[in-house]
């Protein structure tokens, strides 16, 4: 099979050595060999999860970095690389297609496996979601056997979020999966999915109580919901103990490097947008307890937009990845500039096609295609431009090569 | 609060009944049906009623509609190719019964040549070349003019229910009001999906915009979920507060008035053929004629097959048929039998979007189905209430299973996973197959919307095999057995 070494690299040291890899397959792929990580206090920049671009100092967007899941110290999670086998050869045929056959029950008993051995994050999620089922079904007995619409309501809400939070962990542990025939990339994209789902289930609620707002605007008081302090409150509590969980993430605007980013912000926004519904509805019920007239309203309409203005910014970034836009961190001077010196190369005449798109952030993979002067030699100019291309963070790239 | 929808739905027994025995019902219906064509058809043969061949038109297209749409939720639900075909053989009835002439032209395609289609001026060029440009926007502009009448339809039904819920004071009539307000969203949404995928590419968005259909259809999805959920609920409030009596008739003739109307939107969404639309085409028809003829050697076999995606011209009874050649489902042909892939190739055609807003029509027209045979059963017997909450969720439950398919279809888009259709093993094998190719390492087939298609791999040859000839095979093979047009191949030399 095909082997190749390059002796010298035209850019000067880039820090990764593109030697021979066992995996032979990638021979235009910056791999690291097996086993080696880079950054030796954290056991998440393996092969498969990994920010490479932090490990070349000429990056434009390099940082000094500390993923924000950091919180201690020496933490090292060998269980998540343990749990899958080595990185071996995609398999077309055989498992590709099997894959789309497997029941609903085999998924099913798969997800509770990986929960039990997963890492914190998937525990830390799965405990979250039993807790809110276990809260909801108390609350819908509740609220059938005494007849009150309200707790039913309630939990209703509850249980459409603990769906969307089950599709959330469900991605989490399927994500790790290796790439096989059908789904040739992998499944990160489940994560960026998650998000996005939560983040639309999100808008729907912001829309939804904005419309409860103006229909109590219209009705009149006596046919107002007095909403039950005790359920808001629990629900409160249960709220902020999930965004305790997910404290990392709890911010609107993040930098998102890994596809995991994503899934998790998502998750502690939802969870952080119920807890402001929960603590909107106290505060209405006790400014209406003080007779402060359409409190209600007033509540509804700061919670609907509080809502609606947390959740914007992940929506527009995971549309993004998923509407196969140019990876988001790398501003487009910088793809220019690029282009630029590929243009320059003695044999090249023109680029055409270029088109770049990220997989997951963190993973970007683009397409080029590059006319070349005479009968020169391809390898070269290919080196190159897979070498400029790296620089960015492009990994996957295919450069095809035409003769004028 | 009082009961603000005092029609509730309900199943009868008899609706098991029908499922149960489908395999007897089915062709039960379809033969009274027919024979209710039959005596319309002798009734009406003479040209001189023009009027009447309109309402007979009408009528006729009303009754395949209702037929196809029992059969759009029997094929969504159990999955079944006899329901497909009969499907199939019903949509192809219609434009037969026009007397239309059918013009095939067979025009051979010019992308045969591989080294005129490699090169494209710019760095970043459009994702389609201009002759699919041509037809996309034609599609495109078709689909919107259907989806713009629907909403406009929509939103007169509307008005007219919120004026009548008032002056009649009934909470029931402006409650399915709403209910109208969520379509309007619907196509909305779908609407906008359309318009947006026809913008040019910019440097942000190197693809286009095409998957902005794709987005736009799984919010629709998520609508119609949303709804289902919302009315589950508010069928357990009902039941919670047992809101006394409930107006049977009332509850009847609402939903049957919104069966028609669902009725009437299925019809201009589900077909091409529209009355409205003989104006809008003949200034089309000359730009298009010289475009559109662009298809393989196997078309031959489609020409009696209209997909959804085709225009109708009626044009002094001459009609010309086109077909999109960028339909994946080609390659299929030589594998399958004949009947098999002419209903795969079916089913998959109609515009996403399109698909989706009809699928929110179809589970609208199955929820007033059960509203209206519940307010039957109610107006007959007044005390069985509690049926009420079962046959709510159990409509729901169907109209979920109807989106299932396309959320399935949806879902593998956006995961970038191998089309259907395409066997990557057998690509794989055969491009190893070709002189000088020695390996094929990191195949990526994924499709950017449902039938446009790309491809990259790695390609390693020989020392001395000749790298353009190489490529100009590798692509000519792809785009020959595969029809796939957008590769990318890096050739790498074995050294």
């Amino acid at each position: 099979m095909a082997d190749f070494t390059v002796s010298s690299e035209p850019n000067g040291g880039t820090g990764s050595s593109f030697t021979s890899a066992p995996a032979t397959q990638d021979s235009f792929k910056h791999r690291l060999p097996d086993g080696e990580t880079q950054r030796p206090w954290s056991g998440r920049y393996g092969i498969d999860s990994g920010d490479r671009r932090f490990s070349f100092s000429r990056n434009q967007s390099f940082k000094p970095h500390l993923l924000r899941n950091d919180s201690c110290i020496g933490i090292n999670h060998p269980e998540e690389e343990e749990l899958w086998e080595g990185h071996g050869k995609k398999e077309f045929g055989g498992t590709g297609n099997g894959v789309r056959n497997r029941s609903v029950l085999y998924q099913m008993a798969s997800v509770l496996l990986a929960v039990r051995s997963g890492n914190r994050q998937v525990r830390r999620l799965a405990l979250m979601i039993s807790l809110n089922v276990a809260y909801s079904t108390v609350e819908l007995m509740i609220g059938l056997l005494t007849g009150r619409v309200g707790l039913v309501s309630d939990s209703f809400h509850l249980t459409f979020g603990c769906g969307l939070l089950t599709f959330s962990l469900f991605a989490m542990t399927a994500a790790h999966k290796k790439p096989d025939g059908i789904y040739t990339y992998g499944y990160k994209r489940l994560e960026v999915l998650a998000a996005f789902t939560n983040a639309l289930f999100l808008l729907f609620m912001s829309f939804s109580l904005a419309v409860e707002a103006l229909h109590a605007f219209i009705q009149d008081e006596s046919e107002h919901k007095h909403y039950l302090i005790v359920s808001a409150v629990t629900n409160l509590l249960v709220n902020l103990l999930g965004v305790w969980f997910f404290r990392n993430y709890a911010r609107v605007n993040i930098a998102y490097r890994k596809a995991e980013d994503m899934n998790c912000h998502s998750i502690c926004l939802h969870v952080l947008a119920d807890s402001i519904r929960s603590a909107g509805l106290v505060l209405a019920s006790w400014l209406l307890s003080l007779g402060i007239e359409n409190a209600e309203v007033l509540c509804l309409g700061l919670v609907s937009a509080a809502v609606f203005v947390v959740i914007l910014p992940l929506f527009r970034a995971t549309g993004g990845v998923l509407l196969q836009q140019v990876p988001a961190n790398v501003p487009t001077s910088a793809f220019n500039k690029c282009l630029r010196q590929v243009t320059a190369l003695e044999d090249v005449s023109e680029v055409t096609r270029s088109r770049f798109w990220e997989l997951v952030p963190g993973r970007a993979v683009g397409s080029l295609s590059i006319l070349v002067k005479g009968g020169g030699n391809d390898h070269s100019v290919l080196h190159y431009v897979h070498e400029l291309y790296h620089d960015l963070g492009i990994q996957d790239l295919t450069v095809q090569t035409d003769h004028v | 609060m009082t009961d603000s929808r005092p029609y509730n739905m309900s199943l009868p027994i008899v609706y098991g009944g029908i499922v149960n025995c489908n395999f007897v019902i089915k062709p039960w219906i379809c033969q009274l049906l027919s024979k209710i064509l039959v005596v319309l058809n002798e009734k009406y043969d003479r040209d001189a009623f023009l009027g009447c061949k309109c309402v007979e038109e009408l009528v006729k297209m009303g009754i395949l509609q209702l037929k196809m749409l029992i059969y759009s939720v029997f094929e969504a639900l159990f999955e079944e190719p006899q329901c497909e075909l009969k499907r199939i053989q019903m949509e192809d009835q219609a434009p037969s019964s026009s007397q239309l002439v059918e013009v095939n032209i067979d025009v051979p395609s010019t992308v045969a040549t591989v080294s005129g289609s490699k090169v494209c001026g710019g760095a970043i060029c459009d994702f389609s070349d201009s002759k699919t440009n041509i037809k996309d926007a034609t599609e495109r502009s078709s689909s919107m003019q259907k989806l713009l009448l629907a909403v406009l339809l929509c939103i007169i039904f509307m008005a007219v229910e919120v004026i009548g819920g008032i002056k009649a004071n009934s909470l029931a009539i402006l409650t399915d009001a709403a209910h109208l307000l969520s379509d309007v969203a619907a196509f909305a949404i779908s609407l906008f999906s359309l318009w947006a995928s026809g913008w040019e590419a910019t440097p942000r968005q190197s693809y286009g915009f095409f998957r902005i259909e794709i987005l736009g259809a799984l919010v629709s999805i998520q609508l119609i979920w949303l709804l289902a959920g919302i009315l589950v609920y508010e069928a357990i409030l009902r039941i919670i507060n047992d809101s006394g009596e409930v107006n049977g008739w009332l509850m009847f003739t609402v939903s049957a008035f919104g069966l028609v109307v669902n009725i009437i939107m299925a019809m201009m969404l589900g077909h091409e053929h529209g009355h409205a639309h003989h104006g809008g085409h003949d200034d089309h028809e000359h730009s298009d004629h010289g475009n559109s003829h662009d298809h393989d050697h196997d078309e031959n076999h489609h020409n009696h097959h209209h997909e959804h995606t085709e225009e109708h011209f009626h044009f002094h009874g001459v009609s010309v048929t086109t077909h999109n050649p960028l339909s994946s489902e080609d390659p299929k042909e030589p594998l399958l039998n004949h009947s098999e892939a002419k209903s795969v190739s079916k089913a998959t055609k109609r515009n996403i979007n399109v698909h989706s807003a009809y699928l929110h029509v179809l589970g609208d027209s199955i929820q007033s189905v059960g509203v209206m045979v519940g307010g039957a059963i109610i107006w007959y017997k007044p005390e069985w209430k509690i049926i009420d909450l079962i046959c709510t969720l159990i409509f729901s439950v169907i109209v979920l299973a109807t989106t299932i398919k396309m959320l399935r279809n949806i879902l593998e888009v956006l995961m970038e996973s191998t089309p259907r259709e395409i066997d990557a093993t057998r690509l794989e094998r055969g491009l190893c197959d070709l002189d000088g190719v020695v390996a094929i390492h990191e195949l990526h087939i994924w499709a950017i919307t449902v039938g446009k298609v790309l491809l990259a791999c790695h390609v390693t040859i020989t020392p001395e095999a000749n790298a353009e000839y190489l490529l100009d095979s590798v692509i000519g093979y792809i785009k020959r057995e595969y029809n796939i047009s957008h590769v990318t191949i890096q050739i790498e030399r074995q050294q």
